[in-house]
């Protein structure tokens, strides 16, 4: 009886609707100007991860972020980390207890661009529709 | 943390005195040495903000003190982040025994001078307050131990070079064994019983990416002498070990580990193990881990495996379930079966409360039956 009580709860749950991915533009991935990165979406994920640490030429990546619970970050964590905000805490929570921070994050992704522009370590997400020319894109995420 | 291997004594403390005032004056040379603050700081529109809910928040002449919660306070441009944890636990075992313990609170201090050095503490503060239905009045006895110290250098995701105290990378609990980051509120045994908690020494560890996976390695050995009374009742006096991981990015990570330990004139001992994690689904996560071998703590061979598997029932609860198989080096039958069941409740992302049962198929001084319950608090 508690078995089939289990059972029944566990098929509940993952029949339960979860937090699926928003409607979202597409993302344009940018670099600073002077960066030629070639990235995959795979790295891309590590990098937001903080687990790729460094571009190619040794150069600390320093990942940029719009705040938590804002539709277009959900979108880019479903697409191209493949968590949910609630994992990407606990995730995070683990990274802390080692004194690894998640990536930093801006207020808006007018900041994120002006920010990249002006860094060439920095790596950013906008919607590919409000790119110009004072990035690089080279990622994008659909 | 938590566990039979935290007993600590009263020798040794000067030393670890010694290490925390040492800390305390990097600290300061840290704040002194630090560059006059830029008015950009302060502009949420156009300077990166770290990562939550800023409950504290101002300006001062050595930058801008920032506290988020579960990610601590970051002091100004100094470099430094000041974070850590705290429980307080409480259980009533089979057979009568109750307590509620303040077990300890640890401070995390780390500090990233330049994007290829990272220096990391952890320093507890052990033991601070019990009641127990045993005794009659509340009692203490407050230490405070030096749990991790260590500096990694590197340029390069490859390799990176570790050196000072660092928890021993064997599977994934031990290495993140603080208990809000935790789903019961005691560690199973093979975390416990087997392999000393902590090396001193050094280690070369690393990742890459094949495949848009991430593959790490660790490779590491002890030579260093304690720098206070060891938390591990007989730490091995050598050791070596070296652990491999891959983690995909579809949620899973599996790893194996190889851990080998020598007390003084003794022979040699050998530890194998491999652990798993899956995530299925948003809301489940399924884990386990087996070592196999003669440990540091006992001579025999012992073996022993947990399965644990956590499932999101309603948003922020989650029923967790693990079952613990431990087989210790003496051979007197007293092999354990452990069954966990319990809640734990996340409010928020830096705070978990805990309550469960454990169910064992016999009475054991390693493992005592009964209800257990926590609170905890990443801050």
């Amino acid at each position: 009886m508690a078995r089939q009580l289990l059972g029944a709860v566990l098929v509940l749950v993952l029949l339960a609707p979860t937090a699926g991915a928003p409607e979202s533009p597409p993302l344009a991935i940018v670099v600073h100007r002077a960066r030629h990165a070639d990235l995959s979406l795979s790295e891309l994920a590590q990098v937001y991860f903080r687990r790729k640490r460094f571009w190619d030429d040794g150069t600390p990546i320093v990942p940029l972020n719009l705040p938590a619970g804002t539709p277009l970050r959900v979108a880019f964590s479903h697409a191209v980390l493949r968590r949910s905000e609630d994992d990407l805490a606990d995730y995070w929570n683990r990274q802390y207890f080692y004194g690894v921070l998640p990536p930093a994050t801006l207020a808006s992704t007018a900041a994120v661009l002006r920010y990249v522009a002006a860094d060439p370590n920095a790596i950013g997400y906008v919607p590919l529709s409000e790119v110009d020319d004072s990035v690089t894109v080279v990622l994008h995420v659909e | 943390m938590s566990g039979s291997k935290r007993q600590s004594a009263t020798a040794g403390r000067d030393a670890t005195w010694q290490a925390a005032a040492c800390m305390a004056v990097a600290l300061l040379a840290a704040i002194v040495a630090v560059p006059a603050v830029r008015a950009a700081d302060s502009d949420p529109t156009t300077y990166p903000r770290r990562e939550g809910p800023e409950i504290f928040g101002r300006d001062t002449p050595i930058g801008r003190l920032e506290y988020v919660p579960g990610r601590g306070l970051q002091v100004g441009r100094t470099k430094l982040t000041i974070g850590g944890f705290a429980t307080i636990a409480g259980e009533r075992l089979e057979g009568g025994h109750g307590a509620v313990t303040l077990d300890n609170a640890n401070v995390f201090l780390f500090f990233d001078p330049v994007p290829y050095v990272h220096v990391f503490s952890e320093i507890e503060l052990s033991r601070l307050a019990e009641w127990d239905t045993d005794r009659p009045h509340a009692h203490s006895a407050p230490g405070i131990d030096v749990d991790r110290l260590y500096v990694d250098v590197g340029k390069t995701d490859l390799l990176n070079v570790r050196f000072g105290r660092f928890l021993t990378p064997i599977g994934r609990w031990n290495q993140t064994p603080a208990d809000p980051l935790l789903w019961t509120t005691s560690d199973p045994l093979i975390i416990e019983e087997v392999f000393d908690e902590a090396v001193r020494g050094a280690m070369l560890w690393g990742t890459t990416f094949p495949h848009g996976s991430a593959l790490s390695y660790a490779l590491y050995g002890t030579f260093l002498d304690a720098i206070h009374h060891d938390r591990d009742a007989d730490p091995a006096e050598h050791s070596a070990g070296a652990r491999l991981e891959w983690a995909s990015l579809a949620g899973w990570t599996i790893g194996a580990s190889y851990f080998t330990s020598q007390h003084t004139h003794e022979r040699w001992h050998h530890l194998g193990g491999v652990d798993a994690l899956w995530r299925p689904h948003e809301r489940v996560e399924l884990s386990m881990e087996a070592v196999s071998g003669e440990g540091s703590q006992h001579a025999g061979h012992e073996w022993g495996l947990y399965a644990q598997g956590v499932v999101e029932v309603v948003r922020t609860l989650y029923a967790v379930g693990r079952y613990e198989r431990f087989d210790p080096p003496e051979a007197d039958g007293r092999t354990l079966d452990l069954f966990d069941i319990g809640i734990t409740w996340v409010p928020r992302y830096y705070l978990r409360l805990k309550a469960d049962y454990r169910l064992a198929d016999h009475r054991d001084e390693l493992s005592a039956p009964g209800l257990r319950m926590s609170f905890s608090i990443l801050f």
